[in-house]
């Protein structure tokens, strides 16, 4: 299609009376279609009104240009009407007359009469018959915004543009201006920018939501494509099952721009105490019943012994949202699944290497694959149940969520579906879902399974919307789940902060082995700041018998949530070699031929020794021995290749040098 | 609870008893009885300055107060008559000056280069005061009645220009994007939404012009003598009759704020309700 719009590169100044230039807007570069409905936000001052203004043409911008139709916006016009946010409606003149004056203008070569059946017509439009004759100081602030519609409507605008044109407004008179809005901008084709702080009504009425930083240099930030079918209804769309995860999405983006207006206001440099480097540490986790030694250690102060006494824990949406955090600087450290750190340091998805390390894994096992509660009914209780289930039907599309395509889960599900001759990328189809949303997504019927920690199974399970098809003791038992990771370049520049770290985590995880201790925990992670999620679903597996939702009876897992027993904690390099061949397996990454290299510098048996003889615990790393899987395939370290040419399936898998010190030197 | 239910009761039964009336005629009433009699009593001696009101009032009974529009020729009228004088004149200069500056006030309001180039000279004459100007304006017009006015219209000008200027200027810039956007052409952006826009500012000006031109008109006519009410009290003054002066300062303050009510008026009936407060 056309482009009917085109913002070409827009940066905006504005002297100050100081000298200096304000730079508002910096490299604004955006394409708007015919008929298209689009939405800025972003938080006060950060220039979306200037931006409007500039696609309007009341301010010319400072460099690049608004084309329209490919000729060049220069000066406002009434092919660009705006409906300004205070209506700006001139109040010595009636409604009617309100209107006329732009009808008058605008259409000066149309014959009087049919001027007048404009006006009259748009007064109809929006309800007004009854106060045409009014002023606008006689009626409300919803009537003054349906007469600045009206106006705007009446001249026939080719790009329509509003300026939070509900913003005053009270909430149901808002929610009707809005359908109202949306069946005109429908019924007449109209092209629209809005600007706005209303996330859903963003939601409800465009077709792309354009959201900018903070100022100063504000610029895209992202944009999201809605999706919902026109013509819209307010309810169809709420109950949309994207509806939530788009709107998170929003709202994550708006608080991630908060927080870093915060943290700007704090000028948060390194505050360096107790002998560390840095106290005031950020570390991401996501709501799972294994975060629990982060919340531990914050809670109960094992952070503070080792000298982190300004340590905040940042709850993020994603696994992907979380490897950006860390990748980009914003946390000092991550709970993260376990091959993210060799995944991101091989360069994930095409995406440049980023050495992470991880002296210390948080969690072992703790994980379920969940099926819909239709397949139970349909009598499937094993994978070859399930794997008949999926023959039968052949010409539907089986989706399963996992988290993160370096996460366990990923490898696992993968793992056990291939051994039943079900490849996972042609017979079933896998989708990556922040774990918080899984149970909503299966509801919705958008999947018919996962694999997931908890409590997202439990909660399922408690919701009779699925049942547990396998725990991960019966795949694997004991396998690695989460480690803690940190950039290589910040783990050399706090070299003691790091080691304080792993420390205070490892005794948190010690902590949250002693079964004594649970109950105060599932109270701690049931708080909204962490899981948020009721205690009953986090109980099971971790305190309670584990329920699967089908006829067997729940049993105790003692193993299910592993913290520290039985050598949890030591980031053997056995696991760290067997996940690198399923991560090329799959094509995620590439399997490094200098896997020893990568291995020696990614999982840091050294800090998590050294942490462990600090503490006088056991630090020895387990026997490098061969892993036995489930279906009896045996896993030997020594020769990771010819494990990897004899997987039955695999993707394209690249065996290359990976060399990850072209990057520069610690800065 | 019964003590708060009674006195609420009462109070509202007094607020009925008392009709808007008494509730702002009588005090002002009083406070008039009350200075009349401290000046009677002040000014009641044999060897008093100035006459007591009721010396005011024998004095000046017949014919000044019974009948203001007799006529004996030449400067002796009747205070009507002379306040009438007076009015005309103002009449003729504060007209001019609205016409003047109000056109002048929207020339300086819409172009900031004219702003910049004449606001410092406004600044410098609206303090000059106003009848530094009559020996100017006798020089130039050589003619006692057209200095009285032109020395009424300078007088009157300057609060108008300048409170028209404001008003130009501070037309919303809501209204002014609207106008850009609809490319509005001049004179419809002049008649829809500069004029009705700048409206209160500029009865601002001309009820502040009103009340200082008929402060000036008493000084002038003083100074340029003939029929008029400044001429008049200046004549009394030089003839000793005080007790007419007396009469004619009651008579120029009602009639200033009838001046100022009138103003008032005319901008509640011009200036759209919106515009208001």
């Amino acid at each position: 299609m056309k482009v009917f719009v085109e913002v070409d590169h827009i940066d905006q100044e504005f002297s100050l009376p100081n000298g200096g230039t304000y730079v508002a807007l910096r490299n604004i570069e955006l394409k708007i279609q015919q008929g298209e409905f689009i939405s800025l936000i972003g938080h006060s001052g950060c220039g979306k009104s200037t931006l409007l203004n500039i696609i309007a043409g009341l301010n010319r911008p400072a460099r690049g240009g608004v084309l329209l139709e490919g000729r060049q916006v220069t000066k406002p016009g009434p092919d660009r009407m705006v409906v300004f946010q205070n209506y700006s409606l001139l109040p010595w003149l009636t409604v009617r007359e309100n209107i006329a004056l732009a009808v008058d203008e605008v259409m000066s070569n149309v014959p009087k009469g049919e001027r007048r059946g404009i006006v009259e017509h748009h007064i109809d439009l929006v309800g007004l018959r009854h106060a045409a004759n009014k002023r606008p100081g006689e009626i409300s602030g919803g009537m003054k915004q349906r007469v600045a519609i009206a106006r705007a409507l009446s001249i026939r605008p080719k790009l329509l543009l509003l300026d939070e044109p509900f913003g005053a407004l009270d909430a149901l008179t808002r929610s009707g201006l809005q359908d109202q809005l949306m069946k005109i901008c429908e019924e007449n084709h109209m092209t629209c920018v809005m600007v706005t702080h209303d996330v859903d009504e963003a939601l409800l009425l465009s077709d792309r939501i354009v959201m900018l930083t903070n100022g100063p240099e504000s610029h895209i930030g992202q944009i999201l494509e809605v999706p919902f079918p026109r013509p819209r209804h307010r309810l169809e769309v709420v109950n949309h099952p994207n509806y939530y995860s788009l709107r998170n999405e929003i709202v994550y983006f708006l608080n991630q721009q908060k927080r870093a207006k915060q943290r700007k206001a704090q000028q948060t440099v390194a505050i360096a105490r107790n002998g560390l480097e840095k106290v005031n540490l950020e570390i991401g986790f996501v709501p799972l019943t294994d975060c629990a030694p982060l919340v531990v250690a914050k809670e109960k102060g094992f952070f503070e012994k080792y000298g982190l006494d300004q340590v905040i824990l940042s709850r993020e949406p994603s696994w992907k949202v979380l490897a950006e955090g860390v990748a980009t600087r914003r946390l000092d450290a991550a709970q993260m699944t376990a091959g993210m750190p060799l995944a991101m340091t091989l360069g994930i998805g095409g995406k440049a290497p980023q050495p992470v390390v991880t002296g210390l894994v948080l969690a072992r096992n703790g994980n379920s694959i969940t099926l819909s509660k239709r397949f139970y009914d349909e009598g499937v209780r094993t994978l070859a149940d399930f794997k008949a289930a999926i023959a039968r039907t052949p010409d539907k599309v089986h989706t399963l969520g996992m988290v993160h395509p370096a996460s366990m889960h990923n490898l696992m599900l993968r793992y056990w579906l291939s051994s039943v001759d079900i490849d996972p990328d042609l017979d079933v189809s896998l989708t990556v879902i922040p774990p918080p949303q899984m149970v909503a997504n299966l509801k919705a019927g958008n999947i018919d399974g996962y694999c997931v920690g908890e409590p997202w199974n439990s909660r399922a399970v408690k919701e009779d919307l699925g049942f547990v098809i396998a725990t991960d003791l019966d795949i694997w038992n004991g396998h690695v789940e989460k480690v803690l990771g940190v950039r290589e370049d910040w783990a050399n520049q706090h070299p003691e902060t790091h080691f304080a770290l792993i420390k205070a985590l490892l005794e948190a995880c010690e902590y949250c082995d002693d079964r004594r201790n649970r109950e105060e925990i599932v109270t701690l992670l049931a708080r909204p700041e962490y899981i948020g999620a009721a205690p009953e679903y986090i109980r099971p597996g971790f305190i309670d018998e584990y329920a699967r939702g089908n006829d067997t009876e729940p049993e105790m897992l003692l193993r299910y949530n592993q913290f520290y027993i039985d050598r949890t904690n030591c980031p053997y390099r056995v696991e760290g070699l067997w996940m690198m061949t399923q991560l090329a397996r799959w094509g995620i990454t590439p399997f490094p031929k200098n896997w020893i290299e990568i291995l020696e510098r990614v999982q840091r048996v050294d800090l998590f020794g050294a942490a462990a003889r600090d503490l006088d615990l056991l630090d020895v790393e387990p026997d490098r021995g061969s892993i036995h899987f489930f279906d009896g395939t045996v896993f030997n370290p020594d020769d990771p290749i010819r494990y990897l040419n004899s997987l039955k399936f695999k993707r394209n898998v690249r065996i290359e040098e990976v060399v990850i010190d072209a990057m520069p030197a610690a800065v | 609870m019964t003590v708060l239910g009674s006195r609420s009761k009462k109070s509202s039964k007094l607020g009925k008893a008392m009709p808007a009336v008494t509730k702002y005629v009588v005090p002002p009433l009083v406070a008039i009885a009350v200075i009349l009699v401290i000046w009677q009593l002040i000014f009641s001696g044999p060897d008093a300055n100035l006459p007591g009101p009721i010396t005011v009032l024998q004095e000046t009974w017949d014919p000044l107060i019974i009948d203001p529009f007799f006529d004996y020729g030449g400067t002796n009228k009747g205070l009507g008559l002379q306040i009438l004088a007076s009015l005309g004149r103002v009449a003729i200069g504060f007209s001019l000056a609205a016409i003047v500056g109000i056109a002048l006030g929207i020339l300086v309001g819409i172009s900031p280069f004219v702003y910049r180039a004449l606001d410092p000279l406004f600044q410098v004459l609206r303090t000059v005061p106003p009848l530094a100007w009559l020996p100017l304006s006798l020089a130039a017009l050589q003619q006692s009645d057209p200095s009285a006015i032109f020395v009424i219209f300078i007088t009157a000008i300057w609060p108008i220009i300048i409170n028209t200027t404001v008003g130009v200027q501070q037309i919303p810039q809501d209204y002014r994007n609207v106008a850009k956007v609809l490319r509005l052409s001049g004179p419809k952006f002049f008649w829809k939404i500069l004029l009705p826009s700048a409206v209160p500012y500029i009865f601002t000006g001309l009820r502040i012009g009103i009340g200082l031109s008929w402060l000036a008109i008493v000084a002038a006519e003083m100074l340029t003598g003939g029929v008029g009410i400044g001429f008049f009290i200046w004549d009394a003054y030089n003839s000793s009759r005080l007790s007419e002066i007396i009469l004619a300062l009651v008579y120029v303050g009602i009639v200033g704020l009838i001046l100022d009510r009138l103003v008032a008026f005319v901008a509640s009936k011009v200036v759209p309700e919106e515009q208001k407060g």
